[in-house]
C-alpha cells in the first residue's frame, strides 16, 4: 500500500510541552488536507499517510505544513523478511547505481541492518542484471525503515519540507501588510516560527488605487496557503495622511505615520487578542528603516513586541524568500501604496523621539488614531 | 446624477441598436459561415456584405479586410506577416501603442534591425527623421494614424508619399483605432498597405477587429487553421459581432460627428482654462491630454470617478508605470504624472461635458489644497 511518511523535526526539543506541539501540528496536518480522502496514523516518530486517491495534491500541500521537516512517499509492507524481500524483488531500476539502507527501529527484528541490506542488494542486482551496487554515490537509495508496528516502510526518495514549528503553537500575531515584497516574507518566517497570522493594511484612496488594495488581497491569499486562513483588518489612512501633511514638517512625514500606524496596530492587537506585531523591516533599507527610525516609531508602544525577521536580510535574500512562496511577481506590480504617498523629498533619517513627539503636537493623536480604527474592515482570505 | 463617462479612448459604450443584430447572428443564424449547407452559406454572404460595408467606410478600391478579435490581434498579424529572412530594416515609430511597440522590441530582440521614428513635441512623428531612416532594406514602416494618449494626428498623406518614394516597395501599416469612423479619411486617396481597426472604439462590440490587407500575395498567415479569412486568421468568424460592427460603421456619420465632438473638446477646452492646468493642442477632436500642477493624474481620476471617468493614458498599459509616449514627446515626469486623458464620444452633450469640466476643476482644487 502506497503512503506518504512523515518526519518531524524540532518537535522533539519540546521537552514536556511536546505533546501540545504535536497535537497542534496533527491537527494542522489534518486542516490541510481537508475535503481529501486520507487514513492518518501515528507511529512512534512518524505520522503516516495513506488511503489517499490523488497522490499529487496529498504531497503538495503536506509540503506546505510547517513543522514538518521531510517526506517521503513509500511503500507500506508487513515487517517480515519475505514481505520486504518479495516487494524488494519487485523493483526495476533499470542500469542505475543503488545502494539499499536499512533501518530498524524495531531492534526485534531477526537480521541486522547491515545483514539484510547486504541480502536485499542482491536480490535487486537478481531483477535487474545491469545495475550496479555504489554505496558512496548511489543514483538510487532503496530505504528500508522498519517500524514498531509490525510495518516496514521502503522508499528512494526524501523531499525537504519547511520545517519550523507547528502553525498557531507560538500564539497569535498582526502582520503589517504593505503590499511590497518584504511584509510577506515577513508574515512568512514568523508562521514558520509557529505563529498565527492575521493581517494589517493601511491605504489611502484616492491617492492609492483599489488595485494597490487587491494586490494586498491576493498576497493574503497566497499567505494562507502556508498559514490557512486568514483575516486582514484594513484600515483607511487618508485622512491621517492628509492632517500629518498639512500640520507636520516635511521630513516627518513618514516617521509620524508609522508611530500612528503602530499605535493603530497596537489597538487591533489589543482588540483582537494577538500577542505581537511583525513587519517587513530590514535595517538601513529606507530612511525609515534606519536604527534611529526604528527606535522613534517603535517607542509608541505600550507592551507588544515587535517581530521584525528580515532586519539582518540583504534585499536578494529576501527576494529569494518571496519567489520561493510565489509572492514575488504580485508584490513587484507597480502600485503605490500608502508609504509612497506625500512622500517627501528628504526625510529624516535619525530622528530622534522629541522632535517626533513635538510635530506629534501639531495633531489630535487620540483623534485621529480613532478614527483610523473607526474605518477598520475586515476581509477573511480562504 | 449618472457617471459622465470621458474616457472614450479606452472602449466607447456599445450602440443599443447592435444588440438586435448581434442576437439574430447569434441566436437565429448562428450557422458557421464556413459551412457547406444552404444557412451556411448565406451567413458566408453576409459576411462577405460585412467586408464590403468595411471596405467602403475606409473608403479602399481594392484590397481586402481579414476580420480578427481585435486591434491588437490586427496589428501583430500584419506586422509578423511582414517578416521576412535577411536583412530587412523595420521601421516603427516611438508614440505607438503597446501592441505595435512591443511587437518592435520583440523584432529587435530576435536580431532583426528596427529604427524608431522620433515624436515631435505636438505628437505627431517627425516626418523629416522618417525620411532618413527609409532605404531599399525597408521592409516595413508601421504608424498610427491618431495617438491614443494625445489625439495627435498624424498625416498619412504625408507619411505614405514619403514611403513610397524612398522605397516603393516598403510596406506601410497604420494602426487606426483612434481614426476610424472618427476622423475623415480615405484609403483612395493614400497609398498604404495595412490598416488596423477595432470595433469597441466606435460603438461597436469588443472582441472584433480587422485589418485592411491591400495586397495579399507573399503575406504570410501567423495563425493557421481552417483556411478562414483568405488563409490570413483561421478560427470561426465572429459573424455576429462582425455583422455588429458593419453596421455601426453604416449608421456613423463621420463628418457629422467630428462637428459635434470638436465643439465637446472645444468645451473641456474652456472649463478648463486654468493657470495650473496645461493640454497638448492636437488634432483630434476626440482625444484630450491635460495635465494639473501638483496632483497626481492617477489619484485625481480616483477621486473623480463617482461622478466623471477620465483616464490616465493607455488603458492597455496603465498597469505599468509611466507613459512612455508623454517623455517621447519631451515632457518631464512631473508633467507627465499630473496628466489625464479626456476623450469623447458623439452622443454627449456640451452640457455634460461643461458640468464635467467644472466637477474636474472643482475635484482638482480640493485635492491641490490637501497635498500642497
Amino acid at each position: 500500500m502506497k503512503v506518504v511518511l512523515l518526519r518531524f523535526g524540532e518537535l522533539f526539543l519540546k521537552g514536556g510541552n511536546r505533546k501540545i506541539f504535536e497535537n497542534c501540528l496533527i491537527s494542522n496536518i489534518k486542516n490541510k488536507l481537508n475535503g481529501l480522502n486520507f487514513k492518518f496514523n501515528v507511529t512512534h516518530g512518524r505520522y503516516i499517510v495513506s488511503e489517499f486517491d490523488d497522490e499529487i495534491e496529498i504531497l503538495s500541500r503536506l509540503k506546505t505544513v510547517f513543522g514538518l521537516s521531510s517526506l517521503s512517499l513509500a511503500e507500506e509492507v508487513v515487517a517480515d523478511v519475505k514481505s520486504i524481500s518479495d516487494y524488494i524483488s519487485s523493483i526495476k531500476i533499470g542500469d542505475k547505481k543503488f545502494k539499499v539502507d536499512v533501518k530498524r527501529a524495531d531492534k526485534t527484528f531477526p537480521i541486522s541492518s547491515m545483514e539484510f541490506a547486504k541480502d536485499l542488494g542482491g536480490l535487486v542486482l537478481r531483477n535487474n542484471e545491469n545495475a550496479k551496487v555504489d554505496l558512496y554515490n548511489p543514483e538510487i537509495e532503496i530505504n528500508v525503515d522498519i517500524r514498531f508496528n509490525n510495518k516496514a516502510y521502503i522508499y528512494h526518495e526524501t523531499v525537504q519540507c519547511l520545517g519550523g514549528l507547528p502553525f498557531g503553537s507560538s500564539g497569535k500575531a498582526l502582520l503589517l501588510l504593505s503590499g511590497g515584497i518584504d511584509s510577506p516574507v515577513a508574515g512568512f518566517m514568523m508562521a514558520k516560527r509557529g505563529l498565527a497570522i492575521e493581517g494589517l493594511h493601511f491605504h489611502s484612496y484616492p491617492y492609492t488605487s483599489l488595485q494597490a488594495k487587491e494586490k494586498v488581497l491576493s498576497l493574503a491569499k497566497q499567505l494562507s496557503n502556508y498559514t490557512g486562513e486568514m483575516r486582514l483588518h484594513i484600515i483607511s489612512f487618508t485622512k491621517v495622511q492628509e492632517e500629518i501633511h498639512k500640520r507636520c514638517a516635511p521630513e516627518f512625514m513618514i516617521t509620524i505615520m508609522r508611530r500612528i500606524m503602530m499605535r493603530v496596530a497596537e489597538r487591533i492587537c489589543e482588540k483582537y487578542n494577538l500577542g505581537a506585531i511583525i513587519t517587513g523591516e530590514s535595517l538601513g533599507q529606507v530612511a525609515s528603516q534606519t536604527m534611529q527610525s526604528l527606535t522613534v516609531t517603535n517607542s509608541v508602544l505600550k507592551e507588544k513586541v515587535v517581530f521584525r525577521p528580515c532586519i539582518g536580510m540583504d534585499k536578494e535574500e529576501i527576494v529569494k524568500i518571496s519567489k520561493s512562496i510565489d509572492c514575488f511577481e504580485t508584490s513587484i506590480l507597480p502600485y503605490e501604496d500608502c508609504c509612497t504617498v506625500f512622500l517627501p523629498k528628504n526625510p529624516v533619517i535619525k530622528p530622534t523621539i522629541s522632535r517626533a513627539e513635538r510635530e506629534e503636537g501639531f495633531l489630535d493623536i487620540d483623534n485621529l488614531v480613532e478614527l483610523a480604527l473607526s474605518s477598520e474592515e475586515l476581509v477573511v482570505i480562504k | 446624477m449618472s457617471v459622465i463617462y470621458l474616457d472614450n479612448a479606452a472602449t466607447t459604450k456599445m450602440d443599443e441598436s447592435l444588440l438586435e443584430v448581434y442576437r439574430t447572428y447569434s441566436c437565429d443564424k448562428f450557422y458557421n459561415a464556413s459551412a457547406g449547407y444552404v444557412w451556411g452559406v448565406e451567413n458566408y454572404k453576409d459576411l462577405e456584405k460585412a467586408r464590403k460595408v468595411i471596405l467602403e467606410k475606409l473608403g479602399a478600391k481594392k484590397g481586402d479586410i481579414v476580420f480578427t478579435g481585435c486591434a491588437t490581434e490586427s496589428n501583430n498579424i500584419a506586422i509578423k506577416g511582414c517578416l521576412r529572412e535577411g536583412k530587412w530594416e523595420y521601421v516603427f515609430s516611438k508614440g505607438e501603442h503597446p501592441s505595435v511597440f512591443n511587437v518592435a522590441k520583440r523584432l529587435e530582440e530576435s536580431g532583426k534591425t528596427v529604427k524608431y521614428v522620433d515624436l515631435k513635441k505636438d505628437g505627431q512623428i517627425d516626418y523629416e527623421k522618417l525620411s532618413g531612416l527609409i532605404n531599399e532594406k525597408t521592409r516595413l514602416v508601421s504608424v498610427m494614424f491618431v495617438n491614443n494618449e494625445t489625439g495627435a494626428i498624424n498625416d498619412l498623406h504625408r507619411i505614405s508619399k514619403i514611403v513610397k518614394e524612398k522605397n516603393p516597395k516598403a510596406l506601410l501599416h497604420v494602426d487606426a483605432v483612434q481614426g476610424f469612423c472618427k476622423i475623415p479619411f480615405s484609403l483612395s486617396e493614400l497609398n498604404i498597405d495595412f490598416l488596423t481597426i477595432s470595433a469597441h472604439k466606435f460603438h461597436g462590440p469588443k472582441g472584433v477587429g480587422a485589418l485592411y490587407v491591400k495586397n495579399k500575395d507573399g503575406f504570410k498567415s501567423i495563425m493557421l487553421g481552417g483556411g478562414q479569412e483568405f488563409g490570413l486568421r483561421g478560427g470561426t468568424e465572429n459573424l455576429a459581432g462582425i455583422m455588429a460592427m458593419a453596421k455601426i460603421c453604416e449608421k456613423i456619420n463621420v463628418r457629422e460627428n467630428y462637428g459635434k465632438v470638436a465643439i465637446l473638446k472645444e468645451k473641456m477646452i474652456e472649463t478648463l482654462n486654468d493657470p495650473n492646468i496645461r493640454y497638448i493642442k492636437t488634432d483630434s477632436p476626440y482625444i484630450c491630454s491635460f495635465s494639473f500642477k501638483g496632483v497626481n493624474g492617477e489619484t485625481l481620476m480616483r477621486a473623480l470617478e463617482n461622478e466623471v471617468v477620465v483616464g490616465t493614458g493607455s488603458a492597455c498599459s496603465s498597469k505599468k508605470a509611466g507613459n512612455r509616449v508623454l517623455q517621447e514627446m519631451g515632457f518631464d515626469n512631473d508633467y507627465i504624472k499630473s496628466s489625464i486623458r479626456i476623450s469623447f464620444n458623439y452622443n454627449q452633450s456640451v452640457k455634460e461635458i461643461e458640468t464635467a469640466g467644472s466637477l474636474i476643476l472643482k475635484k482638482y482644487y480640493e485635492i491641490l489644497e490637501k497635498v500642497k
